[in-house]
């Protein structure tokens, strides 16, 4: 932690604070903010914000539910920053939380409405997806045609095996780290991805002909 | 798919497989039409997924950073705040047990609320002895009307 220095003055009263950039670790962040300084918390959230809330709009199809587990998720935190045992890495108990929000979201709306658990229905649209770079006319024709077949594709995984993709894909947490967060043997996780793989190819290769 | 390299191909595209299980893949993949698919479904999908970037609202974020924030202030009381906290009781304390002693044990007996909530109690004792007059009186009209019945009776 020698790149990190105090900004704090040692016998102000106030938190001492550290100079965070982009090599901060989670933990250092995270002890930051449990010494009084709240602006390490902005620093975690700005980090992981893109991959949670992405993980979760793919989760639940709905931006303003994706918002609610966001809030959930990180307002944990601040009201109880022990919460993270630091015994884990700091994603996986991002995701873990973030998860479990997901799943009580879609209890509490199939208990208030017939929704199937895997998804709202609200589907979320272009709009709450931003595309970047962007391009060019012809090109985004094409990629749009390549996106809609890429999304009914993913559509049709089971739920198990979407959430394995999600997961991986955003948490960027490896298979054994997700088979601890799931509590499913490695070789069940893996066996789902390799079944949505073979999925994947098999919508792709049919719909591209 | 059945060449046995299923769960072998996902550990290799995410980057997981060790050493030699990466030449053994590879070699495969040469040989496999179906894994050189499943490959590029992957990547075709975890591209377009990158391809899309969304954040949560600013007002989620920013509530939370509030939240943070006035979390942290109530957290970060620091000796300082403590010290003068501690002064600002002992003087306060100071200045209730001098008034206290200054005033005696009848302050409150001698108040102007005393005396009003004396004035409250002697109404409401008159409003009783009022209705229990009125209700004597009742009752010996009542009895005084018995007798004129009665001796109106033995007349007849």
């Amino acid at each position: 932690m020698a790149e990190l220095r105090s900004r704090g003055r040692a016998d102000s009263g106030a938190p001492a604070r550290i100079l965070m950039n982009e090599e901060t670790t989670d933990p250092e962040l995270l002890s930051a903010f449990k010494n009084g300084d709240a602006e390490a918390l902005g620093v975690l959230m700005e980090r992981h914000k893109a991959a949670l809330y992405g993980y979760l709009l793919r989760l639940t199809r709905s931006a303003s539910a994706s918002d609610d587990i966001f809030q959930e998720v990180f307002l944990k935190l601040v009201r109880n920053p022990s919460a993270y045992g630091e015994r884990e890495k700091f994603k996986a108990w991002l995701f873990t939380v973030a998860r479990n929000a997901a799943m009580d979201h879609f209890r509490r709306e199939s208990s208030r409405a017939e929704v199937p658990l895997e998804g709202t229905g609200e589907k979320a649209g272009p709009a709450d997806f931003a595309a970047s770079p962007e391009p060019g006319p012809a090109e985004a024709a094409e990629n749009k045609a390549l996106g809609e077949r890429i999304a009914a594709a993913l559509d049709r995984l089971s739920p198990d095996q979407r959430e394995i993709f999600y997961l991986r894909h955003y948490s960027e947490l490896s298979f054994r780290e997700i088979a601890e967060l799931l509590s499913l043997p490695i070789g069940t996780v893996l066996a789902r991805m390799s079944r949505a793989a073979a999925l994947l190819r098999k919508i792709l290769e049919d719909e591209g002909q | 798919m059945n060449c046995g390299y299923g769960e072998k191909l996902i550990l290799y595209a995410y980057g997981e497989a060790e050493a030699g299980l990466k030449a053994s893949v590879e070699a495969h993949l040469a040989g496999c039409a179906a894994c050189r698919g499943e490959l590029a479904a992957l990547g075709k999908a975890g591209a377009w997924l990158s391809a899309y970037r969304a954040e949560p609202s600013p007002s989620a974020v920013a509530a939370v950073l509030l939240a943070a924030r006035a979390a942290r202030r109530g957290f970060s009381f620091g000796w300082r705040e403590a010290v003068l906290s501690g002064a600002l009781a002992a003087v306060l304390a100071g200045v209730f047990s001098f008034s206290s002693r200054s005033a005696g044990a009848d302050l409150a007996w001698n108040s102007g609320l005393d005396s009003k909530l004396d004035s409250v109690e002697y109404s409401v004792y008159q409003a009783q002895s009022e209705m229990t007059a009125a209700s004597a009186d009742w009752d010996y009209r009542y009895s005084a009307l018995e007798d004129e019945s009665l001796n109106a009776g033995d007349n007849v």
